[in-house]
């Protein structure tokens, strides 16, 4: 533990003579305490140790606002916990309450039952409050200019429904502005070295009533892009024009804000922004809002029904992906339905696949049945459905391809047999079959005389199994039936010789044939 | 500790009753995941679920299950996520009979297809009808926007109010929550517990002319949201006790 002197409790705030201070620049390491080390100690409560695998400024922030009380619970309810390790156990020294008053925001109210059940329900379920796997998405359009009301329900700013008084609104914008928002105001003077506007509200996605707060914004004469070669940028302006600027400079103590109209000012996710002079329907749908609302004084439920937006149907969608929220796998504080407890083989698509196999499967039996009797009709119906049943079924492909080969359809049982071993590579029979098929049709393209092809079929079958004999053996006598014919054509070119004048129609085509037929054959030939 | 809590879960529905309608509404969630259902079609099923036995004698003579996965095909329907009962009856099998082969099409499939059409055009009945519903979440939506825009926004990155509002919406429907109260009410007794849960005060609360659950719904007052947070929390008291 660190030495140090009188120091404050980061936790509760009070003065501990025990405590060495939790620096949250420290990696966030906290020191436990012991109240009662000191004599001097005030009777602080713990200061937590860096809970591995949670989320350590979040529980600092829940626990800051509920006090002691939640850390006894919180150490009876997770000392089971490894993440929380560094917790006392229970039973450690009682925590005495703080002799001065409560550090806590003036908004505190009373301990009353609901309080101590909360506290309750928190430390039950903090291992799953504070998990870091909930630490939500930054969504990319979590920011978006896009105020689209098809979409949802474009709201005025909370606080005026709220009535927060001026000066709060003041202190929480200057708190909250940062470079690079996007600000509307009117111009209210122009100087030589700028231009003064009085904001009227913000256009990035943080909105603010800030219309009454008399906020000046100043725009140096640098930041103003010059719209002619010559001349001042500023007479461009007039008093009363409405601009989108950028906020380049934030003086927080002063309350002072430099904008600038270049687009360099802006960050990459809003470079589309157009800055200068805009018209008043280019103003946010929330500002326009809010000035209905202040006219009328609707509630926020009413503004809310009456937007055309609150009835899209698809407003749930689209504003889980503004907020970043899954509907794939939800977010849940019930232990029994934690997404990753949950197994893919009991899914409905899942189950569904194994249940038209075993459906298609039945067909295919009752199919080969028929089939074995040479009922061929019925079995190409049950093959035809169990193939309906589950269109890639392997079984029921293999089974339909032998019944168009015994039919003699064989171009149709390659293709069946074909697709059954691209979706299981490893099926025997549609392999055996394939090359039986490929090897019967390469004779038959043999017989008509188309050797070529003929020749490539009885690769294909030797390419899927190199041990298969037949396809050897035809291969081997298709080639030597090749080279008959190539010597035959050949000698009868060097017998034949005929004045080109004579040549008839029919002698011109049998050279023709020759010089297609010859070609490749010399290429195959050479190439063996 | 809690004898109010107790007697709570006795008023109304006996504490069998109620254990049952847990088991099965958790049945109605998980099934809910694993066919695919959004958000919305769940919370359908589980408020028709709920509307029914709050309609009729709970249970009599009707089989929660069966009414369950009946009440899934129906929201399916009216949500526009429509299911197909082959899907319901796959994956209610196989909840209900853990790691069992799927069913054959055989007339025992027939017969658990029939029974859902049944139970489907028996609970229209009883209902009247009304099966459209409006629910807290889209309210809950639009509140954690309009609450995003006023906090400071690195403190809300930070802070995961928006998953866990919405994992406690999911989970309220465990109870009768939706058929006892308004939906916007809900909506905020949520987000309410939501914020307590990490901490976050709205800024300007305490000096704002209305705290900001009365303008999200007017109508509310603080002892409401209370009793509704505590019914939320009674319903995980009552998941440690079964489980």
């Amino acid at each position: 533990m660190r030495e140090s002197g009188a120091g404050r409790c980061g936790l509760s705030g009070l003065r501990c003579n025990s405590a060495p201070f939790p620096l949250p620049g420290e990696g966030g390491l906290w020191r436990v305490l012991l109240p009662g080390y000191s004599s001097e100690a005030s009777g602080c409560c713990a200061v937590w140790v860096a809970a591995d695998g949670m989320e350590r400024d979040l529980l600092r922030q829940a626990l800051g606002f509920h006090g002691p009380a939640l850390l006894s619970l919180l150490r009876t309810e997770q000392h089971d916990n490894p993440d929380f390790r560094g917790l006392l156990p229970p039973g450690g020294p009682s925590l005495e309450p703080p002799r001065e008053a409560q550090h806590q925001p003036p908004a505190r109210k009373e301990k009353r039952i609901d309080n101590i059940e909360i506290q309750h329900f928190i430390a039950k379920k903090a291992d799953l409050l504070f998990a870091l796997s909930w630490k939500p998405s930054v969504s990319t359009d979590s920011e978006s200019n896009e105020e689209n009301e098809d979409c949802y329900a474009v709201m005025p700013p909370l606080e005026q429904f709220m009535e927060v008084p001026s000066e709060d609104r003041r202190e929480l914008f200057f708190r909250d502005i940062e470079r690079g928002d996007v600000v509307i105001g009117r111009i209210s003077s122009i100087r030589e070295f700028g231009f003064f506007m009085v904001l009227i509200c913000l256009g990035s996605g943080v909105a603010r009533e800030i219309s009454q707060l008399e906020i000046t914004a100043l725009c140096p004469l640098r930041d103003v892009p010059s719209h002619s070669n010559h001349g001042d940028p500023l007479s461009y302006y007039q008093t009363g024009d409405i601009i989108q600027a950028a906020i380049k400079d934030i003086d927080r103590y002063h309350e002072k804000l430099t904008i600038s109209l270049h687009s360099s000012a802006l960050p990459p996710r809003l470079s589309t922004t157009k800055l200068g002079v805009i018209s008043s329907e280019d103003l946010p749908l929330h500002y326009r809002r809010s000035v209905e609302v202040a006219s009328t004084s609707e509630t926020y439920e009413k503004v809310l029904h009456h937007s055309l937006g609150f009835a899209n149907p698809a407003v749930v969608e689209f504003l889980l992906g503004k907020l970043g929220l899954s509907e794939s796998s939800p977010p849940s504080l019930m232990r029994g339905l934690q997404s990753k407890n949950f197994n893919e083989e009991d899914f409905a698509f899942a189950l569904r696949k194994k249940q038209s196999a075993s459906w298609a499967l039945k067909c295919v039996k009752i199919g080969v049945d028929y089939f074995k009797v040479g009922r061929h009709v019925e079995a190409m119906n049950e093959y035809n459905k169990a193939l309906e049943i589950d269109v890639q079924n392997v079984e029921a492909l293999v089974a339909r391809g032998a019944l168009y080969a015994t039919k003699g359809s064989l171009n149709k049982a390659i293709d069946d047999f074909e697709v059954a071993l691209k979706n299981c590579p490893t099926h025997r029979n549609a392999r055996k079959y394939l090359c039986q098929t490929l090897v019967e049709r390469g004779g038959q393209l043999e017989e008509e005389d188309n050797l070529l092809n003929a020749q490539n079929y009885y690769k294909r079958a030797l390419i899927l199994d190199e041990t298969f004999k037949e396809a050897e053996d035809a291969l081997l006598k298709l080639r030597k039936h090749m080279q008959v014919i190539l010597y035959f054509l050949l000698t009868l070119s060097t017998t034949i010789k005929t004045p080109i004048k004579n040549i008839g129609k029919g002698e011109i085509i049998y050279w023709l044939l020759r010089l297609i037929l010859l070609f490749p054959l010399f290429t195959t030939h050479l190439s063996q | 500790m809690e004898p109010d809590q107790a007697a709570s879960a006795q008023t109304g529905p006996g504490a069998t009753e109620t254990k049952i309608h847990f088991k099965v509404t958790r049945f109605i969630m998980e099934a809910g995941v694993k066919l695919g259902l959004r958000s919305i079609p769940v919370a359908t099923a589980c408020t028709i679920y709920h509307s029914f036995f709050t309609a009729t004698v709970a249970p009599g003579p009707y089989d929660p299950y069966l009414v369950a996965m009946a009440a899934l095909y129906l929201a399916g329907k009216v949500e526009e996520q429509h299911l197909r009962t082959r899907d319901i009856i796959n994956v209610s099998h196989r909840y209900l009979h853990p790691q069992s082969d799927p069913l054959e099409l055989d007339s025992h499939f027939w017969e658990l297809r029939d029974s859902i059409v049944q139970c489907e055009l028996l609970m229209l009945r009883v209902l009247g009808f009304r099966v459209s519903f409006r629910h807290p979440h889209k309210y809950l939506l639009h509140y954690l926007l309009s609450l995003r825009r006023w906090m400071n926004r690195h403190s809300w990155e930070r802070t995961p109010v928006s998953a866990a509002a919405w994992a406690l919406l999911r989970d309220s429907y465990h109870g009768a929550l939706c058929v006892r109260y308004l939906p916007q009410h809900v909506a905020v007794a949520v987000l309410y517990l939501a914020l307590h849960c990490y901490g976050v005060e709205v800024p300007a609360h305490a000096q704002a002319q209305r705290p900001w659950w009365q303008v999200f719904s007017d109508d509310l007052s603080q002892a409401q949201i209370d009793q509704i947070v505590l019914d939320l929390i009674q319903i995980y008291t009552l998941d440690a006790e079964i489980s």
